[in-house]
């Protein structure tokens, strides 16, 4: 019957393989990271047991960054971290988006974390950060909270926070924020030079 | 490593994103003190000759059970350096596999009892079985469950028969059982026979058997030989109403039995010959007499209480209502619509049968259900399409319900067994996972007080207990990763109450480090419980204190075994001083107020013992395995613990009265 073709090539995409990916080598891993060759393995097995074809998807990367805030929700976060990480356009990241990321923002100079960093505010990617994409993502932090917190997270929380810090980082007040205000905002406070490098791992 | 904590360095990285905005800076980050083996090594496992390896990472991801925790250590060969297990190698495959993948799998040609024994060695619950084998699991298990009790019930039965010593029982017995008793056997054919000769009496007395004298027309056997049949009649009755009498006598439960489908069956087949007595044999009544006799063939259906399979259709009628009903609203809907179309096509015929719409249903039927009789026949065109189309789509319209209802019956008969059976399991489950995740909430509340406290003694440089050197630090990492959280958002992590049910409540009171008034020294347990306790809480605890206990709650999986556990205090311990946040932030000052601990409302010691990655397909569940020791007197905040002066020296085990939470969840 004519129907039946139809539904044959929809059972067939569903079993089109997913797409399945080889990172490169470790040495050559080693070389263009600042990780060593047994700190690149130890980071690809765990990374292969969550995802066993060697790409993260967005949701299991959603699910991953929520175990390690168990009270809150991660996943407006996770959604917008995930979008830090040059992808191709299947939407999935593989091990050496992966590893470069995590040597550039972990292990990399101040400049580099920084870039990052405006990278994360930056939502549209125009090179700006408004004061509507900061106070998205800061909400997306106060969500990781979650409800046992004290004083208790409330729908203003995010926007008070935003208003104290926006115009302290905007320098010149046109109401946005540049890759340049930022460093220099982040150059001129001791103490949080001293906490982009508190986040390292020992592994 | 535990495979989520293999991202734990791209959490923190992510982490940099709140350096700008933090309100406060961040706090440094944890030192190791004291590197473990960066290499994690293998583990060679024996089992009954065939070997298996893995990492030790890889087994101490749960270490409430046999192979994540010391209790390995009972079976170490020191001379081949392995583990020998004298169990069966194939199922300990599926053991094994859990460690790995985190899901445990039932295999299904396994016997289900031998599966439940390996299990139980190795102190897995079986709750933990993953969602793909889980309900094949227990469909078995309650098989195997139901044909223990079989078992049992009968052998009891046996059993009981001589200790019935009530008539009552005995006779109730007797005829709900009739293969029990001899007297049970024979009453039950008694019956069954007087059943039959009744329902053939009453039809043979219809039978015409020669002419009605001076008149026309053939006489029925039942008025030639009236005598006869109306002295079998009352035999019967009385045959019926004694049983109805002795059951009503014998039955346990007289209310429900007169409600009972069967006792009103028993009443209206010999009502009747109650009522005819009483009436003369009147022309006036004799309508009303006649209607009543018709009642007598109810006595047919006593025969459900000797035929298991009369019972069983009742049931499937009455479970299918729905699907015959639906079948009786579209076949008049049918009839109807069809009846009208044949009115108006025929009634303008010469003579014809379709006086009316309702004189029309009596054709629609006929030839809807292919029967055809032939008494009602359309004369025109129009009538005769319609009647075509008829009985086309009668077909139809009967024959596609009835498969619909035979396989709805068998559906519906399995499923409403099941359905019951989910739901129970499914709340039990959402409780279970509430649980964890509250609790493991509260247990990283409490390790952050108490590694608080640990890295101010540290910065202060006092001595500390050396169980402290196993601290993971991943584990130190995953909490520097919150405080960080913390201090960017100037909030706190409390802890919430979790009662029994699960549900977590906001606490009541504000975060004990708020209030400085609460003075550290008047809780001594609680210190000593939070600094030592957590001190030497390693990130994969080593606690099989209570697995035996784990055996006990075979019969329904959905209970959590809740045991509280007070809280222990370790022999050497810093002075009780109070630390307040802001000399925490004081990074290297030396620490004026010397060393403290922050734990007081969090008190009982609690760890969060591992988090195993969850299936990517999974996403709404997360896989936890917790124990959490909660204070004595759980539920409340406040904890007092119940034996402070008597230090145990060894933390590990725990003693049988003491309360422990010990949660795995799916």
């Amino acid at each position: 019957m004519f129907g039946g073709k139809k539904k044959e090539e929809e059972l067939d995409e569903f079993n089109i393989h997913v797409a399945r990916h080889r990172p490169e080598e470790l040495a050559k891993l080693a070389k263009t990271t600042k990780f060593t060759r047994k700190e690149i393995q130890l980071i690809y097995r765990g990374f292969k047991q969550e995802c066993p074809t060697g790409m993260v998807d967005e949701d299991s990367f959603k699910n991953i960054f929520s175990q390690f805030f168990p009270q809150g929700d991660a996943s407006q976060y996770a959604h917008y971290v995930f979008n830090t990480i040059k992808h191709n356009h299947t939407g999935k990241i593989s091990f050496e988006d992966f590893l470069g990321i995590l040597s550039k923002v972990s292990r990399g100079s101040v400049q580099e974390k920084l870039q990052w960093i405006f990278g994360l505010y930056d939502l549209n990617g125009d090179g700006l950060i408004t004061k509507n994409e900061m106070l998205d993502v800061v909400t997306s932090i106060y969500e990781m909270l979650g409800r046992s917190t004290e004083p208790q997270v409330d729908e203003h929380s995010a926007k008070e926070h935003v208003e104290k810090i926006f115009h302290q980082i905007d320098a010149n007040k046109d109401g946005v924020v540049t890759i340049d205000e930022l460093v220099e905002w982040c150059s001129r406070d001791e103490q949080i030079l001293q906490s982009l490098d508190t986040l390292d791992t020992v592994l | 490593m535990a495979s989520v904590a293999a991202w734990l360095p791209f959490a923190r990285a992510a982490a940099i994103g709140w350096v700008p905005i933090a309100t406060h800076p961040l706090p440094p980050a944890p030192i190791p003190k004291d590197r473990r083996k960066a290499d994690d090594e293998k583990l060679l496992i024996n089992v009954s000759g065939r070997r298996f390896e893995t990492w030790r990472n890889t087994l101490e991801k749960y270490p409430d059970t046999l192979l994540g925790s010391n209790e390995r250590e009972f079976f170490y060969d020191e001379e081949c350096k392995e583990y020998f297990f004298d169990r069966d190698p194939d199922i300990f495959r599926h053991i094994l596999n859990y460690y790995r993948t985190g899901k445990l799998h039932y295999p299904k040609h396994e016997c289900l009892t031998s599966y439940d024994e390996e299990l139980a060695f190795f102190g897995i619950l079986p709750d933990v079985i993953g969602d793909c084998c889980y309900e094949d699991y227990r469909d078995r298990k309650r098989e195997n469950a139901e044909r223990l009790m079989d078992d049992k019930l009968s052998e009891n039965g046996d059993q009981n028969l001589q200790q019935l010593t009530n008539i009552r029982q005995k006779m109730w017995r007797a005829f709900e059982n009739p293969h029990t008793s001899t007297a049970a056997l024979v009453f039950y054919y008694v019956t069954g026979f007087f059943i039959a000769v009744s329902v053939m009496a009453n039809v043979v007395e219809t039978v015409p058997c020669g002419l009605r004298p001076g008149r026309a027309g053939t006489l029925p056997c039942g008025e030639r030989y009236k005598i006869v049949f109306f002295c079998l009649d009352t035999a019967c009755v009385m045959i019926f109403t004694a049983e109805y009498l002795l059951r009503l006598f014998a039955a346990p439960d007289r209310c429900k039995f007169v409600r009972s489908v069967m006792s009103i069956i028993d009443v209206v087949a010999i009502l009747p010959y109650y009522i005819g007595l009483g009436i003369t044999d009147n022309d006036d009544v004799s309508g009303a007499f006649v209607t009543l006799r018709v009642f007598r063939v109810f006595r047919i259906f006593k025969f459900s209480r000797h035929s298991q399979g009369l019972r069983i259709l009742g049931y499937t009628l009455k479970s299918c209502a729905s699907e015959l009903g639906f079948l009786v609203f579209s076949l008049a809907m049918a009839i109807i619509i069809f009846a009208t179309v044949m009115f108006y096509a025929e009634k303008n015929v010469e003579g014809t049968n379709f006086t009316s719409i309702p004189a029309a249903f009596w054709y629609t039927i006929v030839t809807m259900t292919t029967l055809g009789y032939g008494d009602m026949v359309p004369e025109t065109i129009a009538g005769k399409i319609v009647g075509g189309v008829c009985s086309l789509s009668g077909v139809l319209v009967i024959a596609l319900p009835v498969p619909v209802i035979v396989s709805n019956f068998s559906r519906i008969y399995h499923q409403n067994q099941r359905a019951d059976k989910r739901k129970a399991q499914r709340k039990a489950r959402l409780a279970r996972i509430r649980i964890a995740k509250a609790s493991s909430g509260a247990a990283f509340v409490s390790k952050k007080k108490a590694a608080e406290a640990r890295i101010a003694a540290q910065e202060s440089g006092l001595e500390i207990d050396d169980n402290y050197h196993q601290e993971d630090i991943f584990e130190l990492q995953h909490h520097h990763l919150l405080r960080c959280l913390e201090k960017t958002t100037d909030r706190e992590f409390v802890e919430m109450e979790v009662p029994y049910n699960g549900q977590p409540k906001r606490p009541g009171s504000p975060s004990p480090l708020a209030s400085p008034t609460h003075s550290a020294a008047s809780h001594p347990g609680l210190l000593h419980a939070c600094c030592g306790r957590c001190c030497g809480q390693r990130y994969q605890k080593h606690q099989r204190g209570a697995t035996p206990e784990s055996t006990a709650h075979d019969e329904e999986l959905n209970d959590i075994q809740i045991r509280m556990q007070s809280n222990r205090s370790p022999p050497s311990e810093p002075t009780p001083d109070r630390l307040s946040r802001a000399s925490l932030n004081q990074t290297n000052s030396g620490g004026g107020t010397g060393a403290g601990t922050g734990g007081t409302g969090g008190g009982g010691s609690a760890s969060l013992v591992s988090i195993s990655k969850p299936n990517s397909t999974t996403s709404s569940t997360m896989t936890a395995s917790v124990v959490v020791n909660l204070p004595a007197s759980y539920p409340g905040s406040e904890v007092e613990p119940t034996s402070p002066a008597s230090p145990s020296a060894s933390p590990a085990t725990s003693p049988d009265q003491q309360p422990e939470v010990r949660i795995s969840t799916l």
